[in-house]
């Protein structure tokens, strides 16, 4: 027996070292692009340095610049937090409230053609979107104005972009309609897997339509409402892609956020270290926001429990 | 039934076959797949592949401005130098001219082998080894006039003798007193204005800036927009002249540094350790009277303008479409303008006149100076020399040197920048073509007391442009203005101190030499 129990222990062991051995590989590739420049990134943020010459150790000094002195960093922090909290809001409505249609559609060829025709933007390129609503609807000839002209309200017809009054809130709008494609899925998906004898139980009790959907589908499906939370908050804190591509966060500061000011610090100040203290105080705020929102949805779950 | 298998299996076998063919054509060189001969053909044969971002202008196979032919004139240099040196393939490349690519290329060491960029750019750079001094090659004689065995010729004895701006073109040293751009040729500014509109409100061409105020009014009454400019060309240039008309007055008590080198064009100019130096001072603060009237100066004529400053496009077409009477623009738009058969109307050029005392009580009353000069800036990177990493013993860099000095044959340059009217020659024997005419005699004026954009500190530079956005466009007072301008001159300032070693001791007993000339002058910031 003993040899036996021996050969399966090593067979099991021999096992267990495999997947480890299959999971080095992996973690080797983690290490050394995500981990490793992170840590890159944290130890070249307490150095003053450019590409190309010698770093200067300067401790907290870039973090203290950053917070305290730059007068680029509150304004931007405020941009962000705006863009991030609409994000965070459409991004947790909209969409939900179309997969709710379409999972009440009875027709299942109809539920079918319905998810394809919402998930059809998600092939578009982000920068392609970018520019159509930068060119053809935001622009002094483009959809927003020749409607608005149309209209009579001619007057009103501002410059979207260039002007600091509305380029903050026509950033926040490009996306309209804000249901395409992903996040419908995630809920759709989230809503299909409520137990049918939830819904029995429900109908049964007479608990349908609105009061169904807030009291019996929206705590089911707290999961996939968390999963999107934290996705547009880390899209919201990290994102400047479509501020670089419209406006470069002018007018003025008007739609910088810290992202975008961290890039340009790094390429186009070539302040590299300074760039890293930005992206330090990123990742921060994001673990803390990831940490919040999960301790607090972890609550909301043993509630339901 | 009939079997279908092995059409099926056909039809798979077909796909997989076309996908294969693809992806090996796409593997394939270019050249080889496209059967080309000529230069690509070349490529894969020659010993040394030089790669010149040559700069929009003169592109080969572009159409200048969508108008006319294709240009080949840089083509047919290119092909002249490939026969003289059968081992080089000079590949003319467009790279996009953004300092994020820049620096990325050449920090990798893959940049192209001649880049174009204005080289205050370059400045910043030019301690990491990034750049190439041309010095040791200017000096010498230039090789292909030295084979034409005529010591009467420029460049005979020394390449830099070929080039007609000479102040210009050596005032493009970098602080370090070294060279590292080729001055190819020459750009300059002018107002275009509308000639028709003019006659038809009265009005005619300034001679002061009170003046040009006043005919501003007088257009915008007769119900055009008086003039078109870019934000960018308020933070460039307008920045830089209203400067020098303000502070031109105050050179003999401020300019502490004199520079052996770029001092006969650049006469009194300010330095960046100048500006730190002045700023500790208390000048270029909210508390600088003149400084302040800068930027007052610059609103009042905002206000004349159009009310978009920023979408560039706009400035052009209501200037063509005859809604706007003026338009700043640099010498390259003669072409677009001198093409146009549709334009409708004759159209002159002038320059900005002279700031007076009824507009500040700080105008200097100095001729207004010119922010153009260099127009195509070519600089040789760290990848001219990449065979042996050392300048000296590089035989890629000899091909790179005598690529450019070839350029600079006037038979062979002639054929680049005269093949359209755009910018102006810089080699002596080659004259502009006649539509540049004006712009050579603007290019006439001494230069700016100081450039404040693109040479002092990049973030400064960017922070302005954005400040100005505001500014201009009524988003923000002065007041809030020149706070935050001042706090952005103090951060530029002392990245600089901290950046670059500088001889502060030796500016302050000049400072104090130059108290008695300052004693007269009035409205200095409180450190004077």
């Amino acid at each position: 027996m003993a040899p036996e129990a021996k050969t399966r222990l090593s067979h099991r062991t021999r096992f267990v070292l495999g997947i480890y051995a299959l999971l080095a590989l992996p973690l080797a590739f983690l290490t050394v692009f995500v981990y490793l420049p992170f840590f890159w990134g944290f130890i070249s943020s307490l150095y003053e340095f450019e590409i190309g010459a010698s770093a200067r150790f300067v401790g907290l000094a870039n973090y203290r610049e950053f917070l305290f002195k730059d007068p680029v960093t509150w304004p931007s922090f405020l941009n962000m937090a705006f863009l991030a909290g609409w994000g965070v809001m459409v991004r947790l409505t909209v969409p939900l409230l179309v997969a709710k249609l379409i999972h009440s559609l009875s027709n299942e060829r109809s539920r079918h053609m319905y998810r394809i025709l919402f998930l059809v933007p998600i092939v578009v390129p982000g920068v392609a979107i970018q520019l159509i609503w930068g060119i053809m609807i935001f622009s002094d000839g483009g959809l927003v104005n020749e409607f608005l002209r149309v209209i009579g309200l001619g007057g009103f017809a501002p410059n979207w972009l260039t002007d600091p009054h509305s380029a903050l809130i026509a950033i926040a709008c490009i996306g309209f309609p804000w249901v395409g494609g992903f996040e419908v899925l995630i809920y759709y998906a989230g809503l299909s897997a409520i137990p049918d004898s939830v819904n029995e139980a429900a109908r049964l009790e007479g608990c349908t339509g609105i009061r169904k959907f807030f009291y019996i589908d929206v705590p089911m499906i707290l999961g996939q409402l968390r999963l999107i939370l934290i996705l547009s908050i880390i899209g919201g804190v990290q994102t400047f892609e479509n501020v670089l591509i419209l406006t470069r966060g002018g007018p003025g500061f008007a739609t910088t956020v810290p992202g975008l000011w961290m890039y340009y610090n790094a390429f186009s100040f070539q302040r590299m270290g300074y760039a890293c203290g930005i992206g330090v105080t990123l990742f921060a705020l994001i673990l803390s926001l990831t940490a919040l929102n999960l301790r607090y949805f972890k609550g909301a779950e043993s509630l339901e429990g | 039934m009939r079997d279908y298998s092995l059409w099926i299996r056909m039809a798979k076998f077909g796909v997989l076959a076309l996908v294969l063919a693809l992806l090996v054509w796409c593997l394939l060189p270019q050249g080889q797949a496209a059967g080309k001969i000529g230069p690509q053909a070349k490529s894969s044969s020659a010993k040394y592949n030089i790669r010149v971002a040559i700069g929009q202008t003169y592109m080969p196979g572009t159409v200048p401005l969508g108008i006319g032919k294709e240009l080949h004139g840089m083509a047919d240099v290119v092909g002249a130098f490939e026969q003289r040196f059968p081992d080089t393939h000079i590949e003319l490349i467009t790279v996009p001219f953004d300092r994020e690519y820049l620096v990325t290329q050449l920090s990798s060491g893959s940049a192209p082998d001649v880049v174009n960029v204005n080289v205050e750019d370059v400045w910043t750079d030019v301690q990491k080894g990034w750049y190439l001094a041309l010095d040791p090659w200017l000096e010498q004689p230039n090789p292909f006039i030295r084979e034409k065995n005529d010591p009467a010729l420029p460049g005979f004895e020394k390449w830099w003798d070929m080039f007609k701006y000479q102040a210009i073109s050596r005032g493009k040293a970098a602080p370090d007193q070294l060279m590292y751009c080729l001055s190819y040729d020459m750009v300059e500014t002018g107002i275009f204005y509308n000639k028709d509109i003019f006659r038809k409100a009265g009005v005619e061409v300034p001679n002061t800036w009170e003046e040009m105020l006043a005919v501003m009014a007088k257009l915008e009454a007769f119900g055009v927009t008086p003039m078109t400019m870019y934000v960018d060309s308020f933070n460039d240039w307008g920045t830089d002249l209203i400067f020098d008309q303000l502070y031109y007055s105050l050179l003999p008590g401020i300019d502490l540094l004199q520079d052996p080198l770029r001092e006969p064009y650049l006469q009194g100019y300010l330095d960046w350790d100048e500006i730190c130096f002045l700023f500790q001072k208390g000048y270029f603060t909210k508390s600088d009277a003149r400084y302040r009237d800068v930027f007052r100066i610059m609103k009042e004529w905002r206000r004349y303008c159009s009310a978009d400053i920023v979408d560039s496009r706009l400035m052009l077409t209501d200037f063509v479409r005859q809604k706007a009477a003026m338009h700043w623009n640099i010498s390259q738009l003669v072409y677009r303008l001198g093409a146009d058969k549709d334009l409708g109307f004759e159209w002159g050029v002038f320059y900005l006149p002279t700031i007076g005392k009824a507009t500040s009580k700080y105008a200097s009353g100095n001729t207004m100076c010119v922010i153009g000069g260099s127009a195509n800036q070519l600089e040789v990177t760290n990848t001219a020399f990449s065979d042996s990493r050392d300048p000296a013993s590089s035989e890629r860099l000899k091909r790179v040197m005598a690529f450019l000095q070839f350029i600079c044959v006037p038979e062979q340059y002639e054929k680049v920048v005269n093949e359209y009217p755009c910018f102006i020659s810089n080699i002596v024997g080659v004259e502009s073509l006649p539509p540049m005419k004006p712009f050579v005699e603007i290019l006439e004026r001494p230069y700016t007391t100081t450039k404040w954009v693109f040479t002092f500190d990049l973030r400064f530079c960017d922070i302005q442009r954005r400040l100005l956005e505001l500014y201009l466009n009524d988003a923000m007072d002065l007041d809030e203005f020149m706070r935050w301008q001042e706090d952005n001159i103090r951060t530029a300032t002392d990245n600089l101190i901290l950046r670059k070693p500088m001889d502060m001791a030796k500016m302050q007993v000049r400072w104090d030499e130059l108290a008695p000339a300052r004693a007269t002058m009035e409205d200095l910031p409180s450190g004077s």
